[in-house]
């Protein structure tokens, strides 16, 4: 089996102070910590699994810059075979559309029996590049995968829907499926994954090199342009509970008395 | 004169809030603009949808094929390219949904239409699409432009309108012939599969205890299971708990699992997302703990506690208890 | 000059940085806390992960790594959560198997060690000596008996000395040396073995990870094969042990100070008093500069002493001399900011908050592998040997 996986570096956000930069289109990135999007760990783990089961090769592809290389070596630790990253100035500010052309110039000249990506990714949540990518290829895909069961010739997989409910699909191989969290348990990073990862090759890629025009990519090769971030306004805030936990306790137990809940 | 399409969306029968949602922003965007609104529905025997459409908007299309009856993105696909390039719609409105997302970038892909997905609003400024999005798990907003186009399609975040309905105005229903030639091969839809349900329904509870992950690790469960048990209500969770394989699926609020409107809702560790948020946001009551204070959860709760979990759970259990007993 | 880890070093400091992050909760550590458990899951889970035996070599089952990355696991693990981190003292003195032993107890203990099956522990100090052992002898001898030692003492403080499969015991085997270091021999006694007995040690201040016990040894028989190293060496041989094995627990103390500077950095922008947050106060400023600052001095003389250790192994007595100052002057800031992030805490530092189990654990990094004033004295007696006089 051949598997590609694109994965993007994204900045940890959940439990961090987020503050506009000075072009009001981007947030500062100086202080945050960068590591691999989530799906995208979900689906490096699922390739992996998959060529633990059945041979063959991993490889994962990413467009970023330089510092996207903490999370490709992640990637090889974890078993991947070996990475490229998509990397020149002409890519700055590309969107889903202008990355998923890029993973494009040189995913077309790789083989591959299977692509996984991520459904989305944590910080613009476009939830675009695997289906597009999957369009210019020409192959099938599926998003919001739960489950893949690898067929002769296509592979079964549980597409998660709204209220728990999931649809299982028959698609075609070769085929981009879409991970969702929780289809699989990520490893940690082990000591042995990482001095293996040592040997693994790692490739760097530019524009010329994927036979790309500057025009193709970065904001000119894009749907979207941001035109402006801002920090949403607040509608609701609840009442903050003070005084020790003794006293927030009695205060909630006074409402829920007050509301008969006890 | 061009129109606004609003793809509807049904599922066994029935369709999805989510189309009214975006039916609502039409109306919006069609108020200011020279514009028709259109709900297209592709499916198969749905003429009772279409007529429920028909009350909502002037114009319904109808593609009736077998191969339309369940969602499948191929076939979708196929029939969505051959209406917008025959009619040219300005906008076509399609909800971030799980189908959405499997269909709208294969959909521009396809068309070389400029898409902007996952939106929470939308406006027309100088004829362009003008969006807002949340980035960053919904710390900050954007708002985005897109390309210049003919069309422009938009997916649209569920439950982030309020949908509201107009009087019947007994629509007119167009069937179109369905376009599609071959079963399509590439995809094919099996069934769908409802993960086995479990003894509780969170649903039908007045009291949810909802956990996340802030409570970390599995052998604390017990801790919010407590204090469940002492305010008489079910254990629910958000979706990390769920991905770990610490409570069953049937557990999870939010979009991709229940939908629940409890007396009293009690996020605890849930740093809530608005994936979780929409699946709790009409709870009568909503209390919050959560170690963070900046947290998205105190924008969707009455009250908030900002402490560590671990400390106040089992002091609050206590409390409960004591209060049970002494009011007996 | 460099003060940049490598590629490979800052991979695993990622990597032990995010299992410490999901596995070591607070909640755990406070219930290895106030059960005295030796946590046996995080040991094996994170053994599979090679964090167990890094430095033991790769032939044995371990990563061949260095002190450096001894150092960095030990700060990872300890800045999370410094009872969790506890899992660390399993391994304690594991190195002195392959750098004395034999191939066959190599291929013994070694594996399974590395695959977190089992403990280790090694016993030096007796309920009468401790930082003086070497020089008026030890209580506890070992005596030939045809093919056997028949050992016979008791000693104490010996961190894991239950759980251990095996205790390498210090042992006076000549009684006629002079000085008495030249008699002692290490030897290995395994769990089970008859006449020997163990007893944990409870209650103590912290540090209650790693349980720490008394050991009797009562006409213990063990064969002859079970010396470790050479005869008599026993003594040098630890103490050439402990000018690296002391780096790590430098480096751990550094961790411990740095979660504890973590919490008292956010805590008082958090935490408002006269309507402002603390952190706008200069007193507040001046302890988190102070705190810092610290921090920052005993890592930068740890890490030299780790990089000294690999780079200039053959400066036998530089390495000796900067471990101790690293040993001796992390042990010290790690107890003096933890105490800090205390203050800044206020009541909730020491009533309810996991500072003040981080305050008691740290506290034991001034006194094991060598007390603060056996370090000082260790660098005093180098730096007067420098300039040719004997301490």
């Amino acid at each position: 089996m051949e598997i590609i996986v694109c994965v993007k570096h994204v900045p940890e956000t959940a439990e961090a102070e987020i503050a506009i930069d000075s072009s009001g289109k981007g947030i500062k990135t100086e202080d945050l910590v960068f590591d691999i999007n989530e799906w995208d760990d979900y689906a490096v783990e699922e390739a992996v699994l998959i060529k633990e089961k059945l041979g063959g090769r991993v490889t994962i592809v990413t467009v970023g810059s330089e510092d996207a290389d903490k999370t490709l070596r992640k990637c090889l630790a974890k078993g991947a075979d070996r990475a490229i990253r998509l990397t020149d100035k002409a890519f700055d500010g590309s969107d889903a559309y202008a990355t998923a052309k890029i993973l494009y110039g040189v995913i077309k000249d790789l083989p591959f029996d299977l692509i996984l990506t991520g459904t989305q990714a944590g910080d613009d949540g476009y939830a675009q590049v695997g289906v597009i990518l999957a369009g210019f290829l020409g192959i099938p895909h599926a998003t919001m995968v739960k489950k893949i069961e690898l067929m002769e010739g296509f592979t079964r997989v549980n597409r998660e829907l709204e209220g728990g409910l999931e649809q299982v699909m028959e698609v075609g191989t070769p085929a981009l499926l879409a991970v969702q969290t929780g289809i699989n348990e990520p490893r940690y990073v082990s000591i042995m994954g990482i001095r293996k990862a040592r040997q693994k090759e790692l490739k760097v890629l530019g524009l010329n090199d994927l036979g790309l025009k500057e025009e193709e990519v970065g904001e000119s090769g894009s749907w979207i342009t941001v035109e402006e971030m801002f920090i949403p306004p607040v509608e609701k805030e609840a009442e903050i509970l003070v005084g020790g936990l003794d006293a927030i306790s009695s205060k909630i137990v006074e409402t829920l008395r007050a509301r008969g809940l006890i | 004169m061009t129109e606004l399409f609003v793809l509807a969306e049904h599922r066994r029968g029935e369709l999805r809030d989510v189309t009214f949602e975006m039916l609502t922003k039409g109306r919006e965007l069609i108020a200011r603009a020279d514009v028709d609104l259109t709900a297209v529905l592709l499916g198969h025997n749905v003429k009772e949808l279409a007529i429920r459409l028909a009350d909502q908007v002037k114009k319904v299309l109808v593609v009736d094929d077998a191969r339309l009856k369940d969602f499948n993105e191929v076939a979708y696909q196929k029939v969505l390219t051959h209406l917008i390039s025959e009619r040219k719609p300005v906008l076509i409105l399609i909800g971030h949904t799980s189908f959405g997302i499997d269909l709208a970038p294969s959909l521009a892909t396809k068309l070389n239409v400029p898409l902007a997905t996952d939106c929470i609003d939308i406006n027309f400024e100088e004829k362009k699409p003008i969006v807002v999005r949340q980035v960053y798990g919904g710390k900050v907003n954007i708002k985005a432009s897109l390309r210049t186009s003919e069309s422009y399609i938009v997916t649209l975040r569920p439950a982030t309108i309020e949908a509201k309905e107009v009087k019947p105005i007994g629509g007119e229903i167009i069937e179109v012939a369905s376009p599609l030639k071959e079963e399509p091969t590439t995809k094919r839809f099996i069934e769908y599969f409802e993960p086995p349900a479990g003894e509780v329904d969170i649903t039908a509870a007045d009291v949810l205890v909802s956990v996340g992950r802030g409570i970390k690790d599995a052998d604390s469960m017990p801790i919010v299971e407590k204090l469940a048990e002492a305010l008489g209500g079910a254990v629910a969770c958000s979706r990390p708990i769920v991905d770990k394989g610490w409570l069953s699926a049937d557990r999870q609020v939010g979009t991709s699992g229940k939908t629940v409107k409890p007396k009293l809702y009690l996020a605890v560790g849930i740093s809530g997302a608005f994936q979780h948020v929409s699946g709790m946001k009409n709870s009568e009551l909503v209390i919050a703990i959560n170690r963070d204070a900046k947290a998205p959860i105190f924008r969707a709760a009455d009250f908030g506690v900002v402490e560590d979990l671990f400390k106040v759970v089992p002091i609050l259990t206590d409390r409960v208890l004591q209060e049970k007993k002494s009011s007996k | 000059m460099e003060f940049e880890l490598t590629e490979e070093q800052e991979d695993i400091k990622n990597a032990a940085r995010e299992f410490a992050e999901k596995e070591f909760t607070a909640e755990l550590g406070r219930k290895i806390d106030e059960k005295y458990e030796f946590p046996w899951m995080l040991y094996r889970k994170a053994a599979k992960l090679g964090f167990i035996g890094g430095s033991l070599p790769e032939e044995h089952g371990g990563q061949g790594l260095g002190c450096i990355e001894d150092c960095i696991v030990a700060e990872e693990f300890n800045r999370v959560d410094s009872t969790c981190a506890h899992l660390l003292s399993g391994i304690g003195f594991a190195a002195l198997v392959p750098k004395f032993g034999t191939e066959e107890q190599n291929k013994k203990y070694v594996p399974r060690i590395c695959k977190g099956e089992i403990v280790c522990a090694m016993a030096l100090t007796e309920p009468n000596h401790g930082s003086d052992a070497g020089m008026v002898g030890l209580e506890t001898t070992a005596v030939k008996d045809r093919n056997e030692w028949v050992i016979n003492g008791a000693k104490t403080y010996i961190t894991c000395g239950e759980e251990a499969e095996f205790v390498m015991v210090c042992c006076q085997t000549d009684p006629n040396a002079q000085p008495p270091y030249r008699g002692v021999s290490m030897i290995i006694v395994e769990k089970g073995t008859k006449g020997f007995d163990t007893n944990s040690l409870k209650p103590k201040l912290g540090f209650r990870g790693a349980p720490q016990a008394e050991l009797s040894f009562d006409n213990v028989r063990i064969p002859l094969g079970n010396l470790l190293g050479q005869e008599n060496r026993g003594f040098h041989q630890i103490m050439s042990y402990f000018d690296f094995s002391r780096i790590p627990i430098a480096a751990g103390a550094i961790g411990i100070a740095q979660g504890a500077y973590e919490s008292s950095l956010k805590y008082s922008t958090q935490r408002e008093q006269f309507f402002q947050p603390i952190a706008n106060f200069q007193v507040t400023q001046f302890k988190i500069a102070e705190m810092a600052t610290k921090i920052e001095t005993a890592r930068l003389l740890t890490y030299k002493a780790a990089w000294l250790v690999e780079n200039k192994p053959e400066q036998r007595r530089l390495v000796t001399k900067i471990s101790s100052m690293a040993k001796a002057y992390a042990a010290k800031i790690s107890k003096e900011v933890t105490d800090e992030a205390i203050q800044i805490h206020g009541g909730v530092g020491y009533v309810d908050s996991d500072i003040e189990r981080h305050y008691r654990d740290t506290r034991i990094n001034d006194i094991i592998e060598g007390t603060g004033e056996i370090q000082k004295y260790i660098v005093a007696r180098e730096c007067y040997r420098e300039i040719g006089f004997s301490v």
